[in-house]
């Protein structure tokens, strides 16, 4: 009874701290801390729900409209939990561990990049690009596709490499397909290169919806759906295949586990979240370039996944919002008020702070906060922060 | 009539070390049994049995189906499962859902049925589940169908990976070891159980054991394999008078013991 | 097609490649060496090899500091940053594996490897830290010294900097070392029992733990003093360029057989030389579409070649798993 009033209470006053303090990121850090309270608290399931619901569907655009930045915020996290998801059934499911995985999500954009900006004309010939802004919707699939393909165009050589063989070649194809993206504007000018493609069209926002909000509903719908495609694979003899790989391929191959099949289906799935996410990205912020897509954000959201737990749908939810917040409002906030107290003058012990160097800038150090969340997980909690829980499967007895 | 499974000529070499010479094999029915002392071929034959090893000479037929060449799973697929010298179970995955892994050659769903949770896929996850339990249900681990396959003792994984093992429908069950670390008593019980299984399912088994009471008291047939050949086959009684058997297991005069563990 | 052009470059492009073969062969054994002993790949080894050379890069601007750069011999000056380079990337290598990797030794194989990478990222912005704290910039670049950009003549057309020809040598006599090391000593012999058999080692009396510190100190240690010899030889480093050198020089050691000392340097300067040829020839004979930036693209390339179809590349052993 107790946790049902304190969970209603935490959302109600966490989201009025918020509006009042629209400008402190310890506030909305208390907003989503009770979010997670409200997740895990021991309250009836449709509280627990409809809170959820409330605070995604209405509360979060209404902070929206105190801060955009908080939206803007939001609106990645779903990105990159659609990500994380997708990476955890590559690595958590079938233990295949992908160094490389970003590179579906740079096919997904580029393939609304060239398409949806008049950057095709400049392949094709003529005038007829770029495609009408309704387009979007029919790409979110062509992304889809064309990502699945090239997961399984990836998968295909690497299907009898294991552990350290295939996460450095997964690396390499990642990073191939970024000197790609850097190179492929000439003999023909597929990606135009460094500079990037612009302007990428947007579809057309449904009730005059102000893009920011736009961006932000279609991320969170198409994330519950990944959620819900992840948790039936999770749950199907699919998903077991592919657990029985990752625990013991000898062993799953003599069970009748076709090992071929099920990896290039890891694989596809795998990428197909970050082919969607990867066309809603590009559109979203109408440049794209290959400096999106470097091994810095494959390892990021391999973070994710395993501070998250790896093969546990909560943990990678949980992960990609940990991570993201950390790096978008932790280490710039930390910058910020950095510069507020430089700019105060203060000291501390003595040494004035606006002696600090001018190249140190917290904001920029994700590749510390990477590293430390990954090495501090596999020496001290491997399994995750929300490890994957066997399901306790009702039986009828005997 | 063909027989259920037919072994002729097997040869494998690694490198320069011949591991079976021209071994000659065959089941039809019952409990089939495989000794000889340690390093004699008798794992190496599984896993050319089962697809995980090629074989440099041979034949190995299934119902009249060419084995060779096949992949496990296809070969699983035919109707043939096995057990692990070493036991590999999915660790971290629970008893009945190891159970449910092995009926995966027996699924034919596909991928949008399980995106759409068509009616298809409730009514093949519910008969999964129900056939699931009951085999638990017959190696005595219904109790112990949600505990992960790690945390279960030693004769509970045993009995788990056979579980698994007959959840793939199989005709025939190669079994490697099965008793290997148990007391008289469950390896007795196991027997009973394996024996049980032929005559319910109809299955032809063959063995690998070191256990020498088991083999005598549960076999059909014994198949004797020393330094990769075949030196004696017949019922237990004849094949525990054989001179060359007794001379592999205990050496000849002059010469040390060498190999088997005795019960 | 100016064949002559061709051939003219010929000799430079050789000389390159040599240069960048023993860099890599360099930086591929420690790579190697502790793949022999753990069967770990030490993804962190790309900045361990970039921190030497950040190492050596604030001795040569300390030593210029204090007038002392153009003031003492060259070869004294290279010595001092060499040494401390090689020292520091040798400690850091030594701590690394003491605190990231030895508590998860036992752990399955995909564990210690995850913490790799970690430690990887983690070092890239420590040393960025530390630079910007201590500096207030972590894009360096080598002082020059005179001396070592002289050029002298070989022959009528080719002519070589005294640079080159001093990373050449310090490389060979590195590798020199580690062979003498490796091959003529007590504490090589055990090395390379441990990395045969840890089990059948530490029966025999070698102390494992120590074995292998010693491994990631030595091999930490050839990897500073690759950075050293790379910072001299391009001058600019941050403290993200130890990466695609890393990435690269890993390929080398999967080229001659990852485990194998002696394969390490023959897949390093096979992948130096060949990596040159491509630089230089390839856009030549494509007529420009496709150029340098894709020798990066090559040598990933035959990564990905060599672990699909021979993992044991060109000196190395197969592994069998059985049942």
């Amino acid at each position: 009874m107790t946790q049902m009033a304190l969970a209603v209470g935490l959302v109600a006053a966490s989201a009025f701290a918020v509006a009042t303090f629209p400008r402190s990121v310890l506030v909305f850090l208390f907003f989503q801390g009770s979010l997670l309270f409200v997740y895990r608290a021991r309250i009836p399931e449709w509280l627990r729900w409809s809170l959820l619901a409330l605070a995604l569907l209405v509360l979060m655009p209404v902070i929206g409209y105190y801060n955009r930045y908080y939206l803007e915020v939001a609106t990645q996290v779903g990105i990159f939990v659609a990500l994380a998801l997708g990476l955890n059934i590559v690595v958590g499911l079938a233990g295949l561990l992908d160094l490389g995985y970003v590179a579906f999500y740079a096919v997904g954009a580029y393939s609304w990049a060239i398409f949806g900006s008049p950057h095709a004309n400049i392949i094709f010939g003529g005038d007829s690009f770029p495609l009408a802004g309704w387009w979007f919707y029919v790409f979110l699939f062509v992304g889809l596709g064309v990502a699945a393909l090239t997961g399984i165009l990836l998968g295909l050589p690497v299907l009898r490499l294991h552990g350290d063989y295939l996460a450095i070649v997964t690396l390499g194809f990642g990073e191939v397909i970024r000197v790609l993206a850097n190179n492929l504007d000439k003999p023909i000018n597929l990606t135009n290169g460094p500079k990037g493609i612009t302007p990428i069209s947007r579809p057309p926002a449904p009730f005059g919806l102000p893009y920011g909000e736009y961006f932000y509903f279609l991320a969170l719908i198409i994330v519950v759906a990944i959620v819900i495609v992840s948790r039936r694979l999770e749950d199907s003899h699919i998903g077991r295949a592919w657990e029985a790989i990752r625990e013991d391929e000898l062993a799953a191959r003599a069970m009748g586990v076709p090992l071929v099949r099920m990896k290039l289906m890891a694989f596809a799935c795998g990428a197909s979240f970050a082919g969607v996410m990867g066309v809603l990205f590009s559109a979203k912020q109408v440049f794209i370039n290959p400096e999106s897509f470097t091994f810095l954000e494959s390892i990021g959201v391999l973070a994710m996944v395993i501070l998250g737990g790896m093969g546990s749908i909560p943990g990678a939810v949980l992960g990609a919002t940990v991570v993201t917040v950390l790096n978008l409002q932790v280490l710039k906030g930390f910058s910020l008020w950095l510069n507020e107290l430089k700019n105060a003058g203060v000291t501390v012990l003595g040494y004035s702070l606006a002696d600090l160097p001018t190249q140190f800038e917290p904001a920029k150090y994700e590749r510390m906060v990477f590293g430390i969340i990954l090495v501090l997980m596999m020496i001290f909690r491997p399994q995750g922060i929300f490890p994957a829980r066997r399901r306790q499967r009702e039986l009828a007895h005997h | 009539m063909a027989a259920l499974f037919e072994a002729r000529g097997v040869t494998k070499r690694f490198g320069g070390l011949t591991a079976l010479h021209g071994v000659d094999f065959a089941v039809d029915r019952g409990i089939a049994s495989i000794i000889g002392p340690n390093g004699a071929g008798k794992t190496t034959l599984f896993n050319i049995f089962t697809g995980l090893y090629g074989a440099d000479e041979g034949h190995v037929a299934f119902r009249g189906q060419a084995l060779l060449g096949l992949r496990p799973d296809q070969i699983t697929a035919l109707g043939i499962c096995r057990t692990f010298q070493n036991i590999r179970l999915f660790s971290n995955m629970t008893a009945i859902e190891n159970v449910l892994v092995g009926m995966n050659s027996r699924i034919a769903l596909g991928l949008w049925d399980v995106l759409s949770h068509s009616p298809g896929f409730r009514r093949t996850e519910a008969q999964l589940a129900a056939r699931a339990v009951a085999l638990l249900d017959r190696v005595g681990l219904q109790a112990n169908a949600n505990v992960v396959a790690r945390n279960l003792p030693y004769g509970d994984r045993r009995r788990l990976e056979l579980a698994r093992a007959l959840a793939a429908e199989p005709a025939l069950l190669l079994l490697d070891e099965p008793t290997a670390g148990m007391t008289q008593g469950e390896a007795g019980a196991l027997m009973r159980l394996l024996r049980g299984l032929v005559a319910d399912l109809g299955i032809a088994i063959i063995l690998i054991e070191h256990n020498m009471r088991v083999v005598m008291e549960v076999s059909d047939r014994v198949t004797v394999l020393d330094h990769g050949e075949k030196i004696a086959e017949g019922s237990p009684r004849e094949v525990q008078e054989n001179v060359r058997v007794i001379e592999a297991y205990l050496g000849t005069r002059g010469a040390g013991p060498r190999g088997a563990r005795r019960a | 097609m100016d064949f002559e052009l061709l051939i003219g470059i010929f000799p430079q492009v050789l000389l390159d490649g040599l240069i960048l073969g023993f860099m890599y062969a360099l930086i591929a054994l420690g790579y190697t060496m502790v793949y022999g002993v753990l069967e770990f790949i030490n993804f962190a080894h790309s900045e361990i090899f970039i921190a030497g050379a950040f190492v050596g890069v604030e001795i040569l601007l300390g030593l210029k500091s204090v007038g002392l750069l153009d003031g003492l011999p060259w070869p004294v000056v290279l010595l001092l940053a060499l040494l401390g380079g090689m020292a520091a990337s040798g400690l850091i290598a030594v701590s690394v594996e003491r605190i990231a990797y030895r508590p998860l030794r036992q752990a399955p194989r995909l564990i210690p490897l995850i913490s790799a990478i970690g430690i990887s990222f983690f070092l890239q912005d420590l040393i960025r830290l530390v630079e910007s704290l201590w500096r207030n910039a972590f894009n360096l670049v080598y002082p020059t010294m005179d001396s070592l950009n002289l050029r002298f003549e070989l022959t009528e057309t080719i002519d070589v900097s005294v640079k080159s020809l001093v990373v050449i040598v310090g490389a060979l006599l590195m590798l020199w070392a580690l062979h003498l090391i490796v091959n003529r000593t007590k504490v090589g012999t055990a090395i390379r029992a441990v990395a045969e058999d840890q089990a059948a080692a530490s029966l025999m009396g070698i102390d494992v733990n120590r074995i292998i510190s010693l491994t990631f100190l030595i091999g930490g240690a050839m990897g500073g003093a690759a950075g050293v010899l790379f910072g001299v030889q391009y001058g600019l480093i941050n403290p993200y360029s130890g990466f695609i050198p890393g990435l690269k020089a890993f390929t080398a050691a999967v080229l001659g057989g990852i485990g194998n000392i002696p394969g390490a340097m023959v897949g390093g300067l096979v992948l130096g030389l060949l990596e040159a040829f491509a630089a230089s020839y390839l856009s030549l004979l494509t007529g420009g579409a496709f150029g340098a930036e894709y020798k990066d693209i090559f040598a990933f390339s035959l990564l990905i070649l060599i672990l699909i179809f021979r993992p044991k590349g060109l000196l190395g052993e197969v592994v069998r798993e059985r049942a």
